[in-house]
């Protein structure tokens, strides 16, 4: 898949208002099951089921079966294509500062 | 430098941090090709000299093949350092999207040690602007959140792998 036909892609799966907040619950949790998802979502666990299916398919989620149970979470790579600069540097900086804190306390003895 | 019209039309980041160390110490590290392997990133050709030219080998995205090209714009030992930080490549959108920045460093003596100043400057709006728009605000607070989660992730200090 080029970039643009990923962000593309990732685009058209999140511009659903309820798959987005379906994927935004995910984001803030660790993992989440179907039945937590659908508790106070105001949709059927079979509506719950399909973008859950649409979103995995657009490599933004990952699940992980438990027995009975599937648990989901976010796949922080799958939003890669909406990175842009500014956020990915944002990142990258304040994890450098903390290399760099590291390095100096080795070299400054 | 002051154009009011250029700055309402690009945005910059800063990480304004003390170390417990002299600006010199500060300094060697962040101009030494050894030890910007070891925090940042390896610079082939680095020279803290006005004019020098250098690069740094990212991970690729799309047409671009993840060289930063970097040419130093100004160097007073101790004090400050400033480098042009460009790449990217037309055809990308996001990671990947032409990139024209500027990356400085200001050292500055303080009790107990150094505080040290990074601004990168001049991203200009991101051609996914618009994408980002349609999704609403909410939406941008997901992709920071999930953008510092990705950053756990690859604990390594390597910023070169990833697919």
């Amino acid at each position: 898949m080029t970039r643009a036909a990923a962000l593309d892609s990732v685009m058209r799966t999140l511009a659903d208002p309820t798959r987005r907040a379906v994927f935004e619950r995910i984001v803030k949790s660790d993992e989440i099951s179907v039945v937590d998802l659908t508790q106070g979502s105001g949709v059927t666990q079979g509506a719950i089921s399909q973008h859950l299916r649409s979103l995995k398919l657009a490599g933004l989620i990952v699940d992980r079966a438990q027995g009975r149970n599937v648990f989901y979470r976010a796949e922080p790579k799958g939003l890669a294509p909406l990175v842009d600069w500014m956020g990915h540097y944002g990142v990258f900086w304040r994890e450098r500062f903390a290399n760099l804190r590291t390095v100096l306390k080795e070299i400054d003895k | 430098m002051k154009d009011t019209a250029a700055e309402a039309q690009t945005r910059e980041i800063i990480v304004d941090e003390v170390f417990p160390h002299a600006p010199e110490t500060l300094w060697k590290t962040l101009t030494n090709g050894e030890l910007m392997a070891r925090w940042l990133m390896a610079p082939t050709g680095f020279e803290a000299v006005k004019g020098a030219r250098f690069t740094f080998q990212t991970t690729p995205g799309g047409a671009w093949d993840g060289v930063i090209h970097c040419h130093v714009l100004e160097a007073i030992p101790n004090q400050r350092l400033v480098y042009a930080w460009q790449g990217g490549h037309p055809e990308n959108i996001g990671y990947g999207a032409p990139l024209d920045t500027v990356v400085t460093w200001s050292l500055s003596r303080v009790a107990g040690g150094t505080r040290l100043r990074l601004v990168h400057s001049g991203f200009s709006s991101p051609s996914n602007d618009s994408a980002y728009k349609t999704m609403g605000d909410g939406w941008k607070k997901v992709v920071e959140k999930v953008a510092a989660i990705s950053a756990e992730d690859k604990e390594a200090p390597s910023a070169g792998e990833t697919k």
